[in-house]
């Protein structure tokens, strides 16, 4: 397996020293993000986010099938993360690294175990029939902060999915296509984002936020902490590092708020911007099965 | 370089007999992207790109854009020392390649006891020696001829800025203005920054200053005007205008 590749003693003494008179390589305050993209592709649930050179595919799909045993009333939902050779040679097909653990892991904590998905809603027959939905996170390009944009990317693609309406009339389930009725949205109750915090110097006490890939070589710790725009936290996740005062840190989580918050505006612009291209003549609002809640 | 009209070659092209030059001492030099067929005894691309020749030298090769780079011999390249084995440093001149080698006595006025010690992850500045291909390359940091550095040896403090091959190329070119329309190195210094460079062919560029305030910003701003130049193909006249903004952003 090839190793990742480092940067230079060089490189590690500067970026350090360049972070010491508080400045960073692109010349970003500490606490600003790259400028972020979000392209919705032409099927419903395909999105692709980048955060200056970081580049995330995400794609949702869904299919018929039986509930679990254990979990009659469920829909299944997951999370499939792939880091292929493409994004950087040392990431091998299925032998999954430590950063793609963790990006699942993460990515599941903060979307699956925080129920922002109404997994019962997508349960058709209790215990025989039930919707799978899974979401594919694809690596395209790896300059660093993987965590927040796959998060970006996962759920702006669950909120960008329709999946084909159904109705059942006397124990008989019908599914029909996109040309029968229109595709309904899954049922969603909050939108969580991620935030992640770079830890530097001795005692943790600079902090950076959407560190690049040199940056990232080079901290000491990291944390990333998951909430909506509520300020509820869906987990907090520092794994290992220095350790890092905990003012410091609740200073951190005021700011992830404001990010989550923008984050949350900024999806929901492009929501509705991606809807009012696909509104042609102002026809889906007759077209929709859907009740309003 | 006594560049002519531009030709476009695809592999295995016919060059026109013409455009060959014609050397009256010393037999042709094909730089890279050439091979010499010796069954039809002619010279074919082994690469698309643009074919370059120089009568003077009586030399000529292709210029291709490509994002893996190739060594190829007397290269100035920025390598990084993986680890010494022997009497030789290993030296990593691109991500996710076998390693070229470096003896620890190429060095300048380097012997047994007074050779330079390199640690991993150190930055030298060497010259491609040796480059067949199914081998692994040979670097060496020191004329073999007059026995000086010229500028070649370890690189210690600085920075390293990742560019295009196609970048590192034009801005090794013995008159990087005229010949390749990179400018901003040169207007950077006009304005008074005091910094100095070292272009290896293999996409990196290494930018550093002596030690004194303020010179981080001016090696950030260095990079950042080497980086943009690159990436948004800025000519000579926007290069002017982004050195003007940076210039005014570093007097803030």
């Amino acid at each position: 397996m090839p190793r990742e590749a480092e940067p230079s003693l060089n490189e590690r003494q500067f970026v350090l020293q360049a972070l010491r008179e508080n400045l960073r390589l692109d010349g970003r305050p500490f606490d600003k993000y790259r400028p972020v993209e979000l392209i919705f592709g032409e099927q419903y649930g395909v999105v692709e986010v980048s955060f200056g050179k970081t580049k995330i595919l995400a794609k949702t799909s869904a299919e018929l099938t039986v509930p679990y045993v254990d979990r009659p009333l469920d829909g299944i939902f997951t999370i499939a993360t792939e880091l292929s050779p493409m994004t950087a040679p040392s990431f091998e097909v299925n032998r999954p690294t430590e950063t793609e653990v963790l990006l699942s892991r993460l990515l599941e904590k903060t979307v699956r175990r925080s129920g922002a998905l109404d997994t019962e809603s997508l349960c058709l027959v209790a215990g025989q029939k039930c919707w799978s939905v899974r979401v594919d996170v694809h690596v395209l390009s790896h300059d660093g902060d993987l965590t927040d944009a796959a998060c970006l990317a996962v759920v702006a693609a669950l909120r960008h999915f329709r999946k084909p309406d159904t109705s059942i009339e006397g124990g008989l389930l019908t599914v029909y296509t996109p040309a029968e009725r229109e595709p309904v949205p899954l049922s969603w109750l909050h939108s969580p984002f991620c935030v992640t915090w770079s830890f530097y110097g001795d005692q943790g006490e600079m902090a950076l936020l959407d560190a690049t890939l040199s940056e990232e070589h080079v901290r000491v710790g990291s944390c990333t902490i998951s909430m909506n725009r509520h300020g509820e936290i869906c987990q907090i996740a520092k794994l290992g590092g220095t350790p890092v005062d905990a003012v410091a840190l609740l200073q951190c989580t005021n700011v992830a708020l404001v990010k989550v918050k923008d984050f949350s505006a900024f999806l929901d612009r492009k929501l509705a911007e991606d809807a009012k291209r696909r509104d042609k003549g102002g026809l889906m609002a007759e077209l929709s099965a859907e009740n309003d809640r | 370089m006594a560049a002519t009209d531009r030709i476009i070659v695809l592999p295995g092209d016919t060059i026109d007999p013409a455009v060959i030059p014609t050397p009256r001492r010393n037999a042709i030099r094909l730089g890279p992207g050439l091979r010499h067929v010796q069954a039809t005894n002619s010279i074919v691309p082994t690469v698309a790109g643009q074919l370059i020749t120089d009568h003077g030298k009586g030399s000529m090769w292709v210029e291709s854009s490509t994002g893996h780079y190739i060594p190829a011999i007397s290269d100035l390249v920025i390598g990084q020392i993986t680890r010494s084995q022997g009497d030789y440093y290993l030296v990593n001149l691109s991500p996710y390649t076998p390693n070229a080698t470096l003896p620890h006595l190429s060095f300048e006025a380097a012997t047994k006891k007074t050779r330079p010690q390199l640690n991993p992850g150190a930055l030298v500045y060497a010259r491609v020696t040796l480059a067949n291909r199914h081998m692994d390359p040979e670097l060496e940091c020191v004329s073999q001829t007059t026995g000086k550095g010229d500028g070649l040896g370890p690189l210690t403090g600085g920075m390293v800025f990742d560019v295009s091959l196609g970048m590192a190329r034009r801005l090794l070119l013995s008159k990087p203005r005229e010949y390749g329309g990179v400018a901003v190195l040169e207007l950077l210094a006009d304005e008074g920054l005091a910094f100095e460079t070292a272009v290896g062919r293999n996409g990196k560029v290494w930018v550093g200053s002596d030690k004194s305030e303020a010179n981080t910003r001016m090696v950030i701003a260095v990079g950042r005007a080497l980086r943009e130049t690159d990436e948004r193909g800025l000519d000579v006249e926007a290069q002017k205008k982004l050195v003007r903004r940076i210039m005014k952003e570093l007097s803030r």
